[in-house]
């Protein structure tokens, strides 16, 4: 069939050119992607791959030696109690800012979707500690937390008197949580209002009109319309919360004890201060491991708790 | 849900988000006003909402106890490079995943992917080692490099990527009749339309790169080099104790030319963001 | 202006073949409209011509050049789109200059061409507007303005009024068919709607499956149909079928007899498909008998669904028709407006 195909139109196939509309095209396509291909094997794969090599390693800074010593970082990881501890704090961590952010950006999302006289003012005073410095940021509620800082100041005045916020292993944990929610909890709370205000009007004009309470309709209508939003902005929020730094690092240096102490403190502490890179760089690998499992699991779930798929 | 709210209701309403707006909206007014009162009245109780007393001269020893000109020219330009940088990378990647054919692109786009799974903390060992390598610590290639190639910039991608794919087809071909070939088809076609989602994304790498505090402080180590928010945790005392007020006043130098612009553009911020294909 | 020439033009996807060898001559300034079911390769076929599809098989000329691997830009046509995709950032004359100004052309030159396009096609108070600030028609005529700016050897439409209303579609069809009337370019049409096809078109080519049911002028293909398929889709309503054996006493339907032209005689004793239009039956009281299921009243005319036989029909008459369902009428078919499909394959047979 081909052959006899080429004998009928023998200059249709000589004459065509190698470079055809296609591999132009395609020649393009590797063009276009080639910057960002590079980039991700130079400054992400490679790196991954030494990641693990170095794991696998006893590295001394001070005397320049660079040993193989096969799974014995894995195992100081399983022995090394200080770990529990911060994957508890990592987790609590991770937790608290998840649930508190998400309330709270819902509840923020539903409030500037009422159709309200100045309701863009609200919306732009909420989201505005997005834009502002990270470490500025942090550095201001760290003064307001001192234990004769503004807040304990203004409950003062009130004769409440505060804790040493920053200082005692609960409310620090609260605090580096509630400071990280304030920063960013705008962005997901304009992700919901996207969202809510993606829900076709209709709906609620049907579940007036068959009786459901205000309630009733959030609970059986927005929920489930706006699970994929609440799915993505789930799993941005809990990789984020897993790449906490900087707000640690101000606010309390991990401390008291390790109670703040998050994995990528850990991280940072072990590789960077006391030059343990071989162990830094196995903490590393615990810490792509949970995101990724993470990251599955949640894509895993979301055929059963996304209702709606668009 | 959207009926029409009666009066008592909106007082209560207005009230909720009045109380709601205190800890968004207080620290930024407490970081101003305190960043010119005197260190004496810094924590005066009770706390004052509005300074009592002036003392001006923090903002001159911000300028005195470090090279603040320099740092703050440090953020400002590593951030507007990796912020067009990211813009032409991750605008290229996401136009030719979303709208050219060509062979593995699938999986060459997992493997892009792969950037999102792996922050760049999970990497910072290896990438230290390699700019070491390279003698390129203590300088601002790291900051400059990594995300403009590496991992934060496939977020990037990802959004222009969403907003390529609901670029009509009949668009392109309408400019390849008309004589134009890919490249320009897309810089004359397909990024002026993008404008929302470039908006978005050079919002993003913009504060991303600006608020960029882990990879400073393992990179850079002389003062000359340091960026912003590496820079505002160095004003400490002898006995390494934070120097409050003086501290206030460069996080907000630092942080209100960004508000104020935050405040001017605030539409195109807020809609872009919502526009970033990250709906679902 | 050149004559198009597709010879044995093939396309496969894969496995999977989708145009199966479509022969076509297309004459210097003739109107070619293509039609067919969605799905039958039309616009693929069209999508080819242009460039935008690549050619599996088979040899494209346009004029006397073999165009298979030339890009859209140097074969030398113009597309008008089902979206129109007009440049939303662009004004409408730099919409209508665009491609001229990327073939270097100068821009005294641009701006002559268009305000020539745009005087023909009444846009010359709309090129600085911007697409959005369009309605409908005009975005249309923009797009055709896009088109004849730079005088293209053919043009090329894609289903270019599907997008419009019902009325101002009859408009457009009208000044689609005045603009080839004054530039005798061309013109390759795509549709799906036969209407449009026998109003515009010098010659139709129906298209089913991939391939070539028939190629004639629009009468032809009404009064002669080469097959069942060409005779169902050409015509509104669609021309009614009716299995049966052709004898030498008519054609021997369930239930009922049919008449038949002489010329038919000689098939006598092969089972067939009996094709009559609606508007080939006539009320005659020396008719046969038909049930009334349907009456439907349009004022010039009155479209019945009858029962012939056993078989559902429609019928469409001149006369009003005062009759209830169940009622019985007498019509009477046209015989020499009879067409007899062969039964397996439905090739014509009379």
């Amino acid at each position: 069939m081909a052959v006899a195909q080429e004998n009928a139109h023998p200059e249709g196939r000589s004459s065509s050119p190698f470079w055809t509309i296609a591999r132009r095209d395609s020649l393009a396509g590797f063009l276009f992607i080639a910057p960002q291909l590079i980039g991700i094997v130079v400054f992400v794969l490679i790196p991954l791959g030494l990641v693990f090599w170095y794991s696998l390693h006893e590295w001394n800074v001070l005397a320049n030696t660079f040993t193989y010593t096969g799974a014995q970082n894995y195992r100081m990881l399983m022995e090394d109690e200080s770990l529990l501890e911060v994957l508890g704090a990592t987790a609590i961590f991770s937790a608290g800012l998840v649930i508190f952010n998400l309330s709270l950006a819902l509840l923020l999302a539903v409030l500037l979707n009422q159709r309200l006289a100045g309701i863009a003012i609200f919306r732009t005073l909420f989201f505005s500690p997005v834009v502002v410095s990270l470490v500025a940021w942090t550095i201001v509620w760290g003064f307001l937390l001192q234990k004769n800082g503004g807040i304990n100041g203004m409950l003062l005045t009130f004769g409440i008197e505060g804790p040493n916020w920053l200082r005692e292993e609960t409310t620090a944990m609260i605090s580096v949580i509630v400071v990280q929610v304030f920063k960013n909890v705008g962005l997901n709370m304009i992700l919901f209002l996207a969202a809510l205000q993606g829900v076709p009007k209709e709906l609620y004009e049907a579940a007036r009109i068959d009786g459901a309470p205000a309630f009733k309709q959030f609970r059986r209508i927005t929920l489930p319309l706006i699970s994929p939003t609440i799915l993505l902005t789930s799993i941005i929020t809990i990789v984020g919360s897993l790449q906490v730094f900087a707000q640690i690092a101000v606010l309390t240096q991990g401390g008291p004890g390790l109670s703040t102490t998050v994995l990528v403190y850990y991280l940072y502490q072990q590789a960077f201060q006391f030059h343990f890179f071989g162990y830094g760089s196995t903490l590393s690998i615990l810490l792509f491991a949970i995101v990724a499992i993470l990251t599955f699991a949640q894509w895993q779930m979301r055929k059963r708790i996304v209702f709606y798929e668009s | 849900m959207r009926a029409d709210i009666s009066p008592r209701a909106k007082v209560g309403l207005y009230g909720l988000m009045c109380v709601l707006l205190i800890p968004f909206v207080f620290p930024t007014w407490w970081m101003v006003t305190s960043s010119i009162k005197p260190i004496s009245d810094i924590f005066a109780f009770p706390p004052q909402l509005v300074p009592q007393n002036y003392d001006w001269t923090t903002y001159s020893k911000v300028f005195e106890l470090q090279p603040f000109v320099r740092q703050y020219w440090n953020s400002a330009y590593i951030a507007a490079v990796v912020t067009v940088g990211t813009m032409i990378i991750s605008s290229m990647a996401g136009y030719a995943f979303a709208r050219i054919r060509f062979p593995y692109a699938n999986a060459v786009f997992m493997i892009v992917l792969l950037g999102l799974l792996i922050p760049s903390e999970v990497t910072i060992v290896p990438l230290f080692q390699m700019f070491l390598k390279a003698g390129m610590v203590n300088t601002h290639w790291p900051l400059i490099l990594v995300p403009i190639f590496g991992a934060p910039s496939v977020f990037a991608t990802f959004v222009m990527r969403q907003f390529f794919v609901t670029l009509p087809a009949e668009l392109e071909e309408a400019a390849r009749v008309d004589g134009l070939g890919r490249f320009k088809i897309f810089t004359k076609i397909a990024l002026p339309l993008a404008k929302p989602a470039l908006a978005s994304v050079a919002i993003f790498t913009f504060l991303h790169s600006w608020n960029l505090f882990l990879e400073p402080i393992v990179f850079l180590s002389s003062a000359d080099m340091f960026t912003l928010p590496q820079a505002l945790t160095q004003y400490t005392d002898a006995y390494g104790g934070p120097m409050w007020n003086i501290q206030l006043a460069a996080a907000t130098l630092t942080a209100l030319p960004v508000l104020i612009v935050f405040i001017i553009a605030q539409k195109q911020f807020v809609e872009g963001l919502a526009h970033t294909g990250l709906k679902g | 202006m050149a004559d198009v020439t597709l010879s044995d033009i093939r396309k496969s996807y894969g496995a999977v073949k989708t145009i199966h060898g479509v022969d076509l001559d297309i004459r210097d300034g003739e109107f070619v409209v293509l039609v067919g079911p969605s799905g039958c390769g039309k616009s693929t076929l069209l999508r080819m011509i242009a460039g935008l599809e690549t050619i599996t098989g088979g040899m494209l000329k346009i004029g006397d050049r073999m165009v298979n691997d030339l890009d859209p830009k140097d074969r030398d046509i113009a597309m008008v789109f089902q979206s129109y995709a007009l440049y939303p950032h662009m004004t409408v004359a730099t919409n209508m200059g665009f491609s001229l100004e990327h073939r270097g052309a100068a821009k005294t030159e641009i701006a002559e061409r268009v305000n020539w396009a745009a005087g023909i096609l009444g846009l010359t108070d709309l090129l600085d507007r911007y697409p959005r600030q369009l309605s409908g028609g005009q975005r249309q005529r923009v797009a055709m303005g896009r088109a004849i700016v730079r005088n293209p050897q053919v043009f090329l439409f894609d289903e270019p009024l599907s997008n419009l209303d019902a009325k101002l579609r009859v408009v457009m069809r009208g000044e689609i068919k005045a603009l080839h009337q004054k530039l005798k370019t061309t013109t390759i049409y795509v549709t799906h709607d036969q209407v449009e096809a026998m109003t515009m078109a010098d010659r139709i080519v129906v298209l089913s499956g991939g391939k070539v049911e028939q190629i004639g002028a629009p009468l032809d293909l009404y009064d002669r149909p080469a097959n069942q398929f060409v005779a169902g889709f050409i015509g509104s309503p669609s021309m009614n079928f009716i299995k049966g054996t052709i004898t030498g006493q008519g054609f021997a339907a369930p239930g009922i007899t049919l008449p038949l032209p002489a010329a038919a005689m000689p098939l006598a004793g092969q089972s067939a498909i009996y094709g009559i239009r609606p508007e080939h039956f006539s009320l005659d009281e020396n008719g046969v008998p038909v049930e009334i299921v349907l009456v439907e009243p349009m004022g010039s005319e009155t479209q019945v669904t009858m029962k012939l036989g056993e078989t559902k029909t429609t019928g469409v008459f001149r006369e009003r028709i005062n009759g209830a369902p169940g009622d019985t009428i007498h019509v009477l078919p046209n015989v020499e407006a009879v067409h007899l499909f062969s039964e397996e394959r439905g090739i014509r047979l009379n």
